[in-house]
């Protein structure tokens, strides 16, 4: 034995430095044998310990929800803003721009996402009635929508290149790019989807309902910031293009990404031994689950609310530059600083939103009155067509950015408020479905009514006919929204969209 | 520690637990690998590096 050795050589001398010489001279060789013994245990005890501080999940649901840990948690909304500014603004230029695809089939792979748009519904319903030993129900689902979302943007710059015929792959069969950017596009979109979903339906899960109004503000300013910031991100770092740097931005993004989300689910979702030790019923079924949903008084009027309101909104996204541009003469900067007031009237719109929902205002008044404010704010749009007037016309985008604000914020804080305990996620889903879909649909239709309204035009006539249509469709698809809304104005929420009962078995106490 | 035969010993998760925390990590270098392998081809589509 080679400590009984070390320990026989050093007898004579004078006390060694090192405890274990010391004490292999006072011991017999069994007792270093135990003593060996208490440093393997001693080791174990430690990896255990290091077990449980170093996995991702909590051990126990804590009461109070700090700040710190919320906007921890609203990095994921940072991601998904960015997936969405390098999808719909930065791939769409360079892809026509720089890579010289044609633009329908850009446009065909940029709304690829959409398809999957619709299943939000489906996601949010299974991370509600996900099976796990673990008792977890949203982290897997974070989880693997991160890996999609990364999956994507790595194989998305060669995608892309490969699809614009870059080096040797304009001899490579056209299918190949083609199918490698949709599946690229697929999987990102897939990704966002399912990490906004689940992560919204989280953050709904951990915040009480003093703090929704909170949650909620933070999640949309968390969006915007992630936008504004990446915008700028992705601009000056794709200024002088080249393939390699177009691979190192998107790969970027995709290490970002997986970073970002990795860090707002740490530790944030808290073992629920009950549900995790709860007999297996019979498999729940989805079409079920959404007839009960629906059935709840309200449900779908909120819905065609929020589809309405949201189209409304949506269309201004993309057409307010063309609109200063070609009809009031703006210059690039100043169509781009229009894009940045829409921007800044809906922070205002969702920190006034926070702060008056968490004074106790009911979210659908909210709503109401964010509707009520974009309905003129886009007929001073049109108006500003008529005078020329660009202080009218940021006056107005101001305007419609915070009534923009306000109904997203009332809209999605009246959601999580009627969502039943154990249908959260399904909730939540079908909010996100509504939502997105609506978006992605105006913004279509928006652009194509510009775009017939443009080519059929003579030359004579002044762009302004083009766009005031849209904006006159948007006003109207606000009233709409308006008039499906005044029957829940000043209701208490207990008659328009009852409050759920409390359920035990969601708040999670694990041991 | 090792006493109870329900728990994987030494992380203290039970049996189920433990495969499901493994199913995971077998779930992330699947997508990884084919990953990978996608964007290995497409790379040498446009920039062949085998002859």
């Amino acid at each position: 034995m080679q400590w009984q050795v070390w320990g026989g050589l050093s007898s004579g001398r004078q006390a060694p430095p090192f405890p274990l010489f010391r004490w292999s001279q006072r011991h017999h060789v069994r007792t270093v044998h135990s003593a060996m013994f208490k440093y393997k245990s001693f080791a174990l005890r430690k990896i255990s310990n290091f077990g449980t501080r170093y996995l991702p999940f909590a051990d126990a649901a804590s009461d109070d929800l700090p700040l710190s840990r919320l906007l921890r948690l609203s990095l994921f909304q940072v991601t998904v803003g960015m997936a969405l500014v390098l999808m719909i603004g930065t791939l769409n230029r360079v892809m026509i721009v720089e890579l010289k695809t044609p633009a329908t089939l850009v446009a065909a792979m940029l709304a690829l996402p959409l398809v999957f748009a619709p299943f939000r519904a489906l996601i949010g319903f299974k991370s509600d009635n996900f099976k796990s030993a673990l008792g977890l129900r949203r982290l897997p689902y974070i989880f693997k929508g991160t890996m999609l979302q990364f999956g994507g943007f790595a194989i998305m710059p060669f995608a892309l290149l490969v699809l614009s015929g870059y080096g040797e792959a304009i001899d490579a069969p056209r299918w190949i790019g083609l199918a490698a950017a949709a599946l690229a596009f697929l999987l990102v979109g897939a990704g966002m989807h399912i990490v906004q979903t689940v992560g919204l339906a989280l953050a709904t899960d951990l915040a009480p309902e003093a703090d929704q109004p909170k949650v909620v503000g933070l999640m949309y300013v968390s969006l915007l910031m992630g936008m504004i910031v990446s915008a700028f991100a992705y601009g000056s770092l794709l200024e002088n293009y080249s393939p390699g740097r177009l691979i190192q931005v998107i790969q970027g993004s995709a290490v970002v990404t997986v970073v970002l989300n990795g860090a707002a689910m740490w530790k944030q979702e808290a073992r629920n031994r009950l549900r995790a030790t709860a007999p297996r019923g019979p498999e729940p079924n989805f079409a079920m689950a959404w007839a009960q949903l629906s059935a709840r008084p309200g449900m779908i009027r909120l819905l065609a609310i929020i589809a309405f309101g949201t189209a409304g909104f949506g269309m201004a996204d993309v057409l307010m530059e063309p609109f200063g541009g070609q009809v009031l003469d703006m210059s690039v900067a100043e169509t781009t600083r229009l894009t940045v007031f829409l921007a800044v009237g809906s922070l205002v719109g969702f920190s006034l939103a926070s702060r008056w929902l968490g004074q106790g205002a009911r979210p659908m008044d909210v709503a109401i009155y964010g509707a009520a404010i974009g309905v003129p704010a886009f007929g001073c749009v049109v108006l500003s067509a008529e005078t020329l007037s660009v202080t009218l016309l940021i006056v107005s985008t101001l305007a419609a950015g915070f009534g923009a604000g306000l109904f997203g914020h009332g809209t999605l804080t009246a959601t999580m408020r009627s969502a039943p305990r154990d249908q959260i996620g399904l909730s939540l889903g079908a909010w996100g479905a509504v939502q997105t879909t609506a978006a992605g649909v105006s913004i279509a239709v928006g652009g194509v009514m510009r775009d017939a309204a443009l080519s059929q035009a003579s030359s004579s006539a002044s762009p302004a006919a083009a766009y005031v249509p849209v904006f006159m469709l948007e006003a109207g698809l606000l009233v709409l929204a308006l008039l499906l809304a005044l029957p829940l104005w000043r209701k208490s929420p207990a008659t328009a969209l009852p409050t759920p009962a409390p359920d035990l078995a969601t708040d999670g106490s694990a041991g | 520690m090792s006493n109870d035969p329900n728990k994987v010993w030494p992380t203290g998760l039970t049996l189920s637990e433990a495969e499901e925390v493994h199913s995971y990590l077998i779930d992330g270098t699947r997508v990884f690998g084919v990953i990978a392998l996608i964007a290995h081809i497409l790379v040498a589509i446009s920039t062949p590096w085998l002859g």
